[in-house]
């Protein structure tokens, strides 16, 4: 970087800085209530939904969601130590109990549907991961896409939309493709395992989920890259709460800024004391305002990487490569890297 | 009704007289024990000859397809058995857990067959019980209700519901048996309505709704909510087994205690309750091991019972083939508490001579 470059961003940065105001957070905002409180409740499972909220053999919870759980901790209190509570609640529970205030957030893999959104009065964040509906095939038929999979057989469950996007998607990339429909979902996976199809197409990682106890091996056994149709996953925070909801968005945002800025738990504390750009100093907190107005401390971001770490090392670590499930992340990369994910302006 | 002192001795005798009396019967006969035999190996085979036992073998055990894997209820059992609970204390919850057995089976014992001693034996367990699981105390880190599982949670759940239910359903049917027709129409119609929901929607309104209707200072924790609406549903269910044991006493008994010039309270105390409950016992029983089943509903509204830290202890990507195991483990632990619930009702009616009167 340039010497005058540096001295112009600095420059600006001062400015911005002294015009830095303390957010003004609504009185009855969850944020409020949680920050006073001095733990986060957040949504857990009852029982375990693979890669995103298990158990492990001490008790404890670990997974994708669990971790946004963390970071969200971690960003308001500094750590998650003490101040975040995993409430174990079932699919069902999960709106009401947000309503009553028996957790502050839903990060439950849950989708953006319009009713949900709209009649159930939830705000959804950003989504944070794409459930992709891809074709596992097995490795020897040396496919690399569906168009690859022509003149063989395609099983699916029977009567769901992804029997009908899939043969949408088939349709339009006029791929020859024969499909087989099951209404049980054993049965489904159990003839693929068979043999009886070349390609299955399910929710992405209940596909790596189910890949692990292949009879011949995990290994055996590619996700195509094929994107037949698609769920978006947020975060849900009671409607009309923009406080809290910014908090949802802006810790997402700092993950993904943080990977496209190479900061990792690892070497946080190494860029914090020698930030590359002014950008990155006021997204740890070297120079004020990133964290001022949200109500949050300026250091939020800081605590959160250093706690679990960027968006990558979250993914690679419950369900990319770093897990048993070596789900390719695809879709769900930084924009620069295929997928469709992007951080926000840090001004 | 069978005569339990009825027992058929296994002679040679009898044998060829019930099992090989004519050559079509000892054809059937041989045929079915060759297949159970059959089937008892394989069985056999699976759960001993072929499993795999120790600890954390799991990769061993994915490549091995026929024989179970113990090796899973070996490493993963502590979840099962005390769910979330933190793990450095779950010595706590399993005290808590013997405390509670040993407290069931003294109350078991006729020596506490009294107004007094049992009532006392049930507190004094209950409150040893939930000192140390919840802590706070002596020195007890506090846990939270929230992070109760597995079998403590489940044997908590029942015991509470049983202490609860139990008392307000003699209340239920000595209201519903009242001579004043309004309350007697009133309570009648009450269990009807709460008998005609299901069990799932009475914890679900419990544990999610109620806090929207109630005053702050009386919302409690989820779990003590959803106790109190399962105590209700036991009770209404349990009024009517009771209500059933008073109607099938002669009327005469209580014009007799009448003409003696006993009290309401002695009436129904001495004479009606004590009969009522001798003919009820064998729905009861029923009713008690309806109750400890139904207790892994509780998994819906986010509690880690025994079937969902059994869920949870499967649900990695280690251990995810090993649902079977699980499952298996799970359904012993409860086979072991409902078998002994109806021993020892059959055990009571022995006792009691409910069969022959």
């Amino acid at each position: 970087m340039k010497f005058s470059r540096v001295i112009a961003s600095s420059a600006m940065a001062l400015i911005a800085a002294s015009q830095v105001a303390h957010a003004q957070v609504a009185e009855g905002s969850r944020l409020n209530t949680v920050l006073e409180r001095g733990s986060l409740l957040c949504s857990g499972h009852n029982g375990s939904f693979l890669g995103f909220a298990e158990v492990d053999d001490q008790g404890n919870w670990r997974g994708v969601d669990i971790d946004l759980c963390k970071a969200l901790a971690a960003g308001l209190f500094g750590t998650s130590e003490g101040n975040l509570e995993i409430v174990p609640i079932s699919w069902a529970q999960r709106w009401p109990s947000l309503q009553s205030g028996d957790i502050d957030v839903v990060i439950k893999v849950s989708g953006w549907t319009q009713s949900r959104d709209t009649e159930l009065n939830l705000a959804y964040s950003r989504p944070y991961f794409i459930g992709a509906f891809q074709t596992m095939a097995r490795v020897d038929l040396g496919a690399n896409s569906m168009a690859d999979l022509a003149g063989g057989t395609i099983c699916v469950a029977a009567g769901t939309s992804t029997e009908r996007a899939t043969a949408t998607y088939l349709d339009t990339h006029k791929i020859d493709a024969e499909m087989l429909t099951f209404e049980n979902g054993d049965e489904l996976r159990n003839s693929y395992y068979e043999g009886r199809c070349d390609g299955l197409v399910e929710w992405a990682p209940s596909l790596a989920a189910g890949r692990v106890d292949a009879p011949d091996g995990a290994d055996a056994h590619a996700i195509l890259s094929d994107v037949i149709a698609l769920e978006a996953e947020g975060i849900i925070v009671p409607e009309g709460d923009p406080d809290w909801l910014d908090v949802q968005n802006w810790m997402l945002s700092s993950l993904w800024f943080a990977e496209m800025e190479g900061i990792t738990s690892e070497n946080v504390d190494e860029v914090r004391a020698n930030p590359p750009s002014a950008t990155v100093g006021t997204f740890l907190g070297v120079n004020p305002g990133y964290g001022a107005r949200l109500g949050l401390p300026d250091d939020w971001a800081y605590n959160m990487i250093k706690e679990v770490g960027n968006f990558a090392e979250i993914y690679e670590r419950n369900i990319g490569s770093g897990s048993p499930y070596n789900l390719p992340r695809g879709i769900n990369n930084l924009y620069n890297a295929g997928g469709v994910f992007y951080p926000m302006i840090i001004d | 009704m069978t005569d339990l002192s009825m027992q058929h001795t296994l002679s040679f005798k009898t044998v060829k007289k019930h099992y090989f009396a004519t050559p079509l019967n000892s054809a059937i006969t041989v045929l079915l024990a060759v297949f159970t035999a059959w089937v008892l190996w394989g069985l056999f085979n699976w759960a001993f000859l072929d499993a795999i036992w120790g600890y954390g073998k799991n990769e061993e055990c994915r490549t091995h397809e026929d024989g179970a894997c113990w090796s899973f209820v070996a490493t993963r059992w502590r979840i099962v058995l005390f769910g979330l609970y933190p793990f450095e204390e779950q010595w706590r919850s399993a005290l808590a857990c013997i405390v509670m057995l040993v407290v069931a089976i003294l109350s078991c014992v006729p020596v506490f067959w009294s107004a007094k001693r049992l009532p006392t034996l049930w507190v004094i367990g209950f409150a040893t019980f939930y000192i140390l699981m919840r802590g706070g105390v002596l020195g007890l880190t506090p846990v939270v209700e929230r992070d109760w599982g597995g079998l403590s949670l489940t044997v908590f759940i029942f015991a509470a519901v049983c202490l609860l239910g139990m008392p307000l359903s003699i209340i239920f049917a000595l209201l519903r048996r009242s001579e004043m027709p309004w309350i007697a129409r009133t309570m009648a119609l009450v269990i009807d309505v709460i008998r005609s929901l299901p069990l799932l929607s009475i914890m679900f309104t419990f544990a999610i709704v109620l806090p929207f209707v109630l005053p702050d200072w009386a919302i409690g924790d989820k779990l003590y909510r959803v106790i109190i609406g399962y105590a209700i549903f036991f009770a209404c269910y349990q009024a009517e087994i009771i209500r059933g044991g008073m109607q099938a006493l002669p009327a005469g008994q209580e014009e007799a205690a009448k003409a003696l010039g006993m009290g309401y309270w002695n009436r129904v105390g001495y004479v009606v309750l004590p009969q009522a409950f001798r003919n009820a016992l064998p729905p009861t029983i029923n009713q008690f091991v309806i109750t400890f089943k139904e207790t892994s509903l509780v998994t819906i509204i986010g509690f880690f019972d025994i079937l969902a830290s059994g869920r949870a202890a499967a649900g990695t990507a280690d251990w995810s083939f090993a649902t079977i195991e699980m499952y298996v483990f799970v359904g012993l632990i409860f086979f072991v508490f409902v078998f002994s619930l109806s021993r020892y009702g059959a055990y009571l009616e022995h006792r009691l001579n409910v069969g022959s009167r």
